[in-house]
This record gives structure tokens, sequence and C-alpha cells, in this order.
């Protein structure tokens, strides 16, 4: 039975702003642990435990005044955030956070959108989301910005590579690309980030990579680059980006969930509560990182992503069609 | 019924936007001056494109055409000419070439085979719907025309690549020797 279209529609604009709450707060529980982890309280000024920062947060990005170079190239320069916060956003919808349910009769899919290339269109947004940080670093006119932008696209377009590479093992076992049926195919086995165990590292180092999060962080190094391709942006501008980074690391994880940890399946019939618990799981872990792991040098970060990431997750691709040959 | 037609209206408004943004940004990718905004709209091209390819149905289609050619080719392409900077004066310099005459050739070739096409269309010789299944365009049917009907031609496509991206070391290698 397939969902009526008005469904589809609420489902979506429910979804859309579960995720941009989840972004607001990802920034408190960041900066949160953070935090602790640096024997300091973090943001407690704002509410119980600090608990209203995001929206003290939001409302300081809003009024602030959006300033733009004089130089800087109009229409690519307003868009480019735009673009990137859009891609991000979109690129969730393909993400399933649930078994799908049928009530009074009405059925109500556990994801937004169901299609049969699901985890390549997500890798297709993200190409696209790519744009707005290297338009955006262009249309600055700043020595800062387009060097941030140079190194955000050689650094994404090194990692997309192994990123979908490593993803290739999971879909020889699930033997599908949509994402519902890959999860399906987990919860009636077993989690593939055991019989992909290599698979996963790599696609956790290409993430970490792919949402520049420290400790690669090259394209926003402070002390080199100011803060890179959105050195000149201010206000919402830049709180767009701002959002379209996190929710790219919130959908990054997402996705890590359902590719290698069998999505919302877990012991008890609570699927989106277990999709969300093993996502915070994996955000956790990319804070941690980021607190722990100083910045790599950039000819490291290349090196690796080439001669050490590329290798081992084409090994791994092929190694695993072999295997699935031989034995499936 | 009223649902039915209304789907119809919004395939033909999404058609018509498609296309006339395919058309536009095509035009615009040869008229721009600057090299930047040549490849942003050659994005849009693509893109567009990529959205004709979906409402033929063909899903996989469409998200490689995204994925390969608007995202990691045009990415390239962006980067070079963000690093080289902008050259801002028109690479045309007048005159017929052997490029232009293959150009022209070209498009004659093209304009054929679209009035062709639509004549074969009219008279009803093209239609071929007891073929196109549910399971057209999904991954497993182009992985099954690719890898057992044509595979022949598939792996002959991926040596020329492979020779492709050997050139590429081979000159890359070749030019720091030099220097």
């Amino acid at each position: 039975m397939s969902e009526p279209w008005w469904i589809s529609i609420i489902k979506a604009v429910v979804i859309v702003n579960i995720v941009l709450g989840l972004f607001a707060y990802l920034t408190l529980i960041e900066r949160k642990v953070m935090g602790r982890m640096q024997l300091r309280y973090g943001p407690n000024r704002a509410g119980p435990y600090g608990l209203l920062q995001p929206i003290a947060d939001l409302v300081k990005l809003v009024r602030k005044e959006a300033f733009a170079p004089s130089s800087a190239i109009e229409l690519p320069y307003i868009l480019a955030p735009i673009v990137s916060a859009f891609t991000a956003i979109a690129a969730f919808a393909f993400i399933p956070w649930g078994p799908g349910w049928t009530v009074h009769g009405w059925r109500i899919n556990g994801e937004v959108a169901n299609v049969s290339i699901g985890l390549i269109a997500i890798f297709a947004l993200g190409s696209i989301g790519i744009y707005g940080f290297i338009v955006g670093g262009w249309a600055s006119e700043s020595k800062y910005s387009i060097l941030g932008s140079m190194r955000t696209c050689a650094q994404l377009v090194s990692y997309e590579v192994s990123l979908a590479l490593s993803v290739l093992g999971v879909v020889i076992l699930g033997r599908s690309l949509n994402l519902p049926e890959i999860v399906a195919r987990q919860g009636s086995w077993l989690p593939y980030a055991a019989p992909e165990f290599i698979g996963l590292v790599v696609f956790f180092f290409g993430g970490i990579a792919e949402t520049s999060r420290a400790p690669f962080d090259l394209p926003e190094a402070e002390q080199e680059l100011v803060a890179g391709y959105h050195t000149e942006y201010s206000g919402m501008r830049w709180g767009l980006f701002q959002m379209a980074e996190y929710i790219n690391l919130i959908t990054l994880s997402g996705l890590m969930v359902t590719l290698f940890f069998s999505g919302w399946h877990g012991p008890w019939d609570i699927g989106p509560i277990w999709f969300l618990l093993k996502t915070m799981a994996v955000l956790f872990v990319f804070i941690w990182l980021r607190t722990t792991l100083p910045r790599l040098r950039y000819d490291q970060l290349m090196r690796f992503g080439w001669k050490v990431l590329l290798p081992v997750a084409t090994v791994n691709a092929v190694v695993t069609a072999a295997l699935v040959v031989a034995f499936g | 019924m009223i649902l039915a037609s209304a789907g119809n209206a919004l395939v033909w408004v999404v058609w018509v936007v498609a296309a006339f943004s395919c058309l536009g940004s095509a035009v615009a990718v040869v008229t721009f001056s600057n090299p930047f905004y040549s490849a942003l709209a050659l994005i849009g091209n693509l893109s567009s494109l990529a959205v004709m390819y979906l409402l033929l149905s063909a899903e996989f289609v469409a998200a490689a055409q995204v994925l390969v050619y608007a995202g990691a080719v045009v990415v390239m392409f962006l980067f070079v000419i963000a690093y080289v900077g902008p050259r801002l004066e028109t690479p045309w310099s007048g005159g017929p070439t052997w490029q232009t005459i293959g150009a022209v050739a070209a498009a004659g070739a093209l304009l054929v085979e679209i009035v062709v096409a639509v004549g074969m269309q009219a008279s009803g010789s093209l239609s071929h719907s007891d073929k196109v299944g549910a399971a057209f365009g999904t991954p497993a049917w182009i992985g099954r025309v690719f890898l057992v009907d044509h595979l022949l031609a598939f792996e002959i496509t991926s040596v020329v690549l492979l020779v492709a991206a050997v050139g590429g070391v081979i000159l890359g290698s070749h030019t720091k020797r030099a220097v």
C-alpha cells in the first residue's frame, strides 16, 4: 500500500524541522561535550544548563547585520550558502528512520523518499553541496576565502572517491542501492559493521574529511586561513553555511547507522528512537575526535586520502565482491 | 481522475521548466565571457538534463548524471578556473577553423536525428511501451544490461577509461621530471 501524498508532505515538513532542531542542539551538545572534555562547563548561562543557548545564538545571528565585501560578486555570494544548506537538508530525505506504520488505514513510510537509488542520490546531493562552498569562497573576492574554497574543493573531491568506494561492499552485501532494503537485510541478518568492518573504518575517515571535521578541518584552519571559504560571511548567511556543515554531519552519521549498524533495528520495537540513539552515538564520536586529535598537515591529508584510504577501499570492495560471488 | 490529470499537468510543468532551463543554460555556457559563469551554467544544464532523465523514469542515469558530471567533472573545471583566474577575453578568434566546421557538422547531425526521432514518434513507430516495465531504469535493470547483455562494450569502455587515466598519470609525471 502506498502512502497518500498529503502524508508525505506533512512528514517532510516534520522531518525537516526535526533535523533543524537536531542541528541547533547538536551545536549545544558539541560545546557542552567539548567543555567537559576540556575540564570546563561549556555554555551554561542561557536557561537551565544552557539549554536555551541555540535559541539565543539564532536570535543573535538573525539580528546581526549581514556584511558583504564591496567587491563580492552579488548573486553567487548570496546563493552559495542557500545551495549548501538546501542540499544538506534534502539529502536527509533518503535516510530511513523507522519500519513504517499503518494508522487508521493510512500508510506512513519510515522515510521521506523511498527511491531505488537512495544511496547514489545522497552522494549526488552532497556533490552539488560542494558548489556552495566553492562558489561562496570565490564570490567573496578575498584571498583567504579563495584559498579556503580551493582546499575544501580538493579535500572533498579526494575523499568523496574513498567514501563512495567504502559503501560498495555494503551495496554488494545488501544487493541494493535502496536504503530501506539495505536496513531490512541487516535486520534479518546482522549489522554490516561486522562483515564490512574495513568498509566502516574507511567510511568513517572519509566521512570526517567530507564534513571537514577535526582532525581533517584544513579548509577552515583558523590559524592559517582565518575561517576558510566563509571568512567574508556574517549573520545568517554564515549561519546557513554552519547549518549545512552540521546537517551534513547528521546525515552522514545517519547514513553510517543505516549502512553499517542496521538502521532503526534494535531489541525492542522503538524504531525511530533506536535510530536517534545510534546517530547520537556516532555524532558523539565525531565530537570526541575533535577534542582529541590535532589537525593534520595538508600533505599528510592528501597522502592519506590517495595512498592509504583509496587503495584500502578498493581492495575491500574487490574482496567483498569475490567473497559474495564465491560463498553467497 | 482529477488527481491523475493534476499529476499529468505537474509532469508537463516540470518538463517545460526543465527543457527551457536546459536550453537557456546551454546558451549561457557559450555566451558568458567569464569561464567561471560558464561552468556554473554548465552545472545548471547538466542538472536540468538530470530532471529530464527523471521524467523518463531513468532514475539511476539521473543520479549518476548529477554525481559524475554535475558533481565531479564540473568541480574540476571550477577548481582549474579559480586557480588560473578568469581570462575575460573571449576565446573566439574569428574565421572558420576545422573545429567550427566540426561543430556545425555535429549540430547538423543532431538536428537530423531530432527531426527523424520526432517524425518516427509522430508516425507511431517509436512506441515500445511493452518493453518499459516497472523495473525500467532501476539499478538492477541497468546492471543486467551492462554486465550481461552488453558486457563486451562495457569492458571496452572501461579499458578506454583506464588508458585515459594512465595517460593522465604519464603526462603528470613527465612534466614533473622536465621541471
